[in-house]
């Protein structure tokens, strides 16, 4: 660290005020009471009134000593924890669905290294043995999804009418080319978080939750099994679309990954691989991408046809260290729009969710904790606030707008969290939306 | 608070709607606040900091941003708080079982010393209980929370106050409290009368100082004179520690410029400016009255005395 001069420190230290010249008794030159010095600790000041604090503080030796004593303990006991939930920033998908699934994962800790080093083998792999590989897996893991984007990045990937090369869609009967695209409501779009794992080379062992992700692609006709018994909703947005592209050429293109690292602690850094398109020749690919709603494969027989699959943002996120042991001193608050978490009963507080607006509420029951904010934005995690999934809650295609204020969990959300949780959020205009499906669908009262 | 607009419906103001909202929220009729009850305290709470959080140029009407103010609050925290200081059975309970413990780990934390740690919380938490009657009138600590920052910041800074109070009384002539309420700040550690300093190296210095963010000085006095860490202050400020440090390179360069700049501005020449700033002043006498405290500390906060006899020790 860079010395100042000593004068600095003089000038500094003189800079309090003048003893002799008693300043006219006024609030303004009192010490900021407990709940102001606890509310700049926790950022939750507007800017102005932090300025005021920081004026005091910057004088005030006494106040500075408060502050740094009522800093809760250092996080030492939850710092991979707090290095994790910071990558749990939202970067989620407007699914007009949540998954309101159980997720347990185990993340294994990839970084960009291992990131690369996947690609590459991917790639290396496709052109060394195109003919044996049958699928390379991209299986999908995190199904955080990254923000919204426009309706019309809807189906991008079956859409493409490569007429290359009809490819036969004989071989095997899922193994043709099918390309799948959940085109249920055209709001959701398809930013992907994914892992990216390079065939089973780098393939840590995943509790894949089995409506959200399909990172199983070894089983063709697993698929078909996964996707009738995904949840309604997606069901039966896949069925047109199979049929109708089954003899399509698909193109892939793995073109944007966005890889969004959580390094150990400076906030989340988002890290865009735009590097060559990962282009799969005859190899047969089957790649998947999920998120809420929206899910894409194309399995490609090696053949003469030349196919890419192409997904827009396919968002990768590699949350370091598997949690497995948290505990059960889960704490929440909301701080500054910022939902926080505790792992020590309160003890030390770490980023878990922020999201583009600013949260207003949370609650929580066990694994379940769901939060809202400003302009309808509600999340849902059902693992401690290791991953989330963006909910929005609409009725006939009426999304909710205004800002949530309060949320209420009723009823036992526990174990089966599909089971009869009422979910009750109390709106900024005074509007009560209830589900009690884990947010599918929604009634306002 | 730091939130947005909200929406036009909520604009409409319909006062009572928002109140029953905001009453419902903190869930405090669980603990036998009714709703006049609270709305009371919340225009308690409203009148001791609105003015400091509302953009007098904002074309937003006040009631909404009262509104909003209040949406930012810690609504059930309050509610527990105020109805523990109201005697409220279930509160307690409630308090007890959430705190309790955490009141000496959060004492253990700030004394480092089990002995003192057991002293401070037990006498915090008769504080917030309120047995220091004052005319048979329990009055409790915890009546003084305001749902700004979590109940459970609120009592470690509480409690960090005592401790500075209690236990650092030997290192000041008076405490906290009775400075507050006489409306003055801490005196200086060393405050000698202003003798032979270079007048000329004191002015650029407090003009480079009076140039910075109140951020910046802030980092600044906490780093250099507090001695707290990266981590600590980076905490604080709600930064990563290498931003700290990067802010503190920063600075320091800075001001070593600012410094060497208004010397030469005086008619210093380069190497005399550099010889100014590089003499070790440590031993000189300290001018007191800087143009860095006339320049600030002009907006704090309201209702001191009001919280300065809340947070203080009754005793």
């Amino acid at each position: 660290m860079t010395e100042v001069p000593k004068i600095v420190y003089d000038r500094l230290r003189a800079a309090l005020p003048e003893p002799a010249l008693p300043e006219p008794a006024g609030p303004e030159r009192a010490h900021p009471d407990a709940d102001v010095l606890t509310a700049f600790a926790e950022q939750a000041l507007s800017a102005t009134e932090r300025d005021g604090v920081l004026e005091h503080l910057a004088l005030c030796e006494d106040c500075r000593e408060v502050i740094a004593l009522a800093l809760p303990a250092a996080d030492i006991v939850a710092a991979p924890l707090a290095a994790e939930t910071e990558a749990v920033r939202a970067t989620v998908s407007r699914a007009g669905a949540p998954a309101p699934h159980k997720l347990s994962f185990a993340w294994p800790s990839l970084r960009w290294a291992a990131l690369a080093a996947g690609i590459a083998v991917v790639a290396a792999v496709l052109l060394v043995r195109p003919g044996k590989l049958n699928q390379a897996t991209l299986p999908s893991v995190n199904p955080q999804v990254a923000t919204t984007a426009p309706p019309a990045s809807g189906p991008q990937i079956a859409s493409s009418p490569v007429p290359s090369s009809p490819i036969a869609s004989s071989s095997t009967n899922q193994s043709s080319v099918s390309a799948k695209t959940d085109e249920a409501p055209p709001t959701s779009e398809l930013r992907l978080s994914k892992k990216l794992k390079a065939g089973q080379v780098v393939t840590p062992s995943h509790q894949t939750e089995s409506g959200m992700l399909l990172a199983d692609n070894k089983k063709d006709s697993g698929l078909a099994d996964k996707l009738s018994a995904a949840p309604s909703p997606r069901a039966r947005a896949l069925d047109a679309p199979i049929v109708g592209r089954s003899t399509e050429a698909v193109e892939v293109s793995g073109a944007a990954v966005a890889v969004e690292v959580a390094p150990s602690a400076d906030g989340s850094l988002v890290a865009r691989n735009d590097a060559p398109a990962i282009e799969k020749a005859k190899p047969a690919l089957q790649e998947m991408d999920v998120n809420g709603l929206q899910k894409t494969q194309a399995a490609v027989v090696p053949g003469p046809a030349r196919s890419q699959a192409r997904n827009m943002m396919s968002a990768v996120k590699l949350a370091p260290t598997a949690s497995q042991t948290l505990t059960h001193n889960v704490a929440w608050a909301i701080a500054a729009g910022v939902l926080q978490r505790s792992l020590d009963s309160g003890q030390s507080w770490q980023n878990a969710l922020r999201a583009d607006h600013p949260l207003l509420c949370y609650a929580s029951h066990d694994d379940d904790v769901w939060t809202g904010g400003q302009a309808g934005a509600l999340f849902h995690s059902a693992n401690r606030g290791v991953t989330w999934v963006q909910v929005q809650p609409s009725i006939k295609a009426q999304p909710l707008s205004s800002d949530i204020t309060h949320i209420d969990l009723r009823g036992d959300v526990r174990g089966d969290v599909r089971g009869p949780a009422q979910i009750v959020l109390s709106t900024s205009n005074n509007e009560i939306w209830s589900s009690s499906d884990g947010g599918t669908t929604w009634e306002k009262k | 608070m730091p939130r947005g607009g909200m929406p036009k419906s909520a604009q409409s103001g319909h006062a009572a709607d928002v109140a029953a909202a905001l009453y419902q929220r903190s869930g405090a009729a669980a603990y036998g606040v009714s709703a006049v009850q609270f709305t009371a305290i919340l225009d308690e709470i409203l009148r001791k900091y609105l003015s400091y959080n509302s953009a007098p140029n904002s074309a937003r009407a006040p009631a909404e941003q009262k509104a909003e103010f209040c949406a930012g609050l810690r609504l059930e925290e309050l509610a527990l708080a105020r109805a523990c200081a109201a005697g409220n059975e279930r509160a307690w309970q409630d308090f007890i079982s959430r705190y309790r413990r955490k009141l000496h780990s959060m004492a253990l934390h700030i004394t480092r010393d089990g002995t003192h740690a057991a002293e401070l919380a037990d006498s915090l938490f008769a504080d917030l209980y309120g047995v220091n009657a004052r005319d048979g009138v329990r009055s409790s600590k915890l009546a003084s929370y305001t749902g700004r920052g979590s109940l459970e910041g609120w009592l470690r800074t509480v409690m960090a106050q005592e401790f500075i109070n209690r236990y650092r009384k030997q290192k000041r002539t008076v405490s906290l409290d009775e400075q507050a309420e006489e409306g003055m700040q801490f005196a200086a550690a060393v405050p000698e009368p202003a003798c032979a300093s270079d007048q000329r190296l004191e002015a650029a210095t407090d003009e480079a100082l009076a140039e910075l963010s109140s951020e910046d000085r802030f980092t600044l006095a906490s780093y250099y004179l507090d001695g707290r860490t990266l981590a600590e202050i980076a905490r604080t400020l709600g930064l990563h520690e290498s931003s700290v440090s990067r802010r503190l390179d920063r600075l320091s360069t800075g001001l070593r410029k600012r410094i060497l700049a208004g010397l030469r501005a005086q008619g210093m020449s380069h190497a005399q400016a550099t010889e100014a700033l590089e003499t070790d002043v440590r031993d000189l006498q300290l001018n007191l009255r800087s143009r860095l405290t006339q320049d600030s500390g002009a907006k704090t906060f309201p209702g001191r005395q009001v919280s300065a006899q809340d947070a203080g020790d009754p005793k």
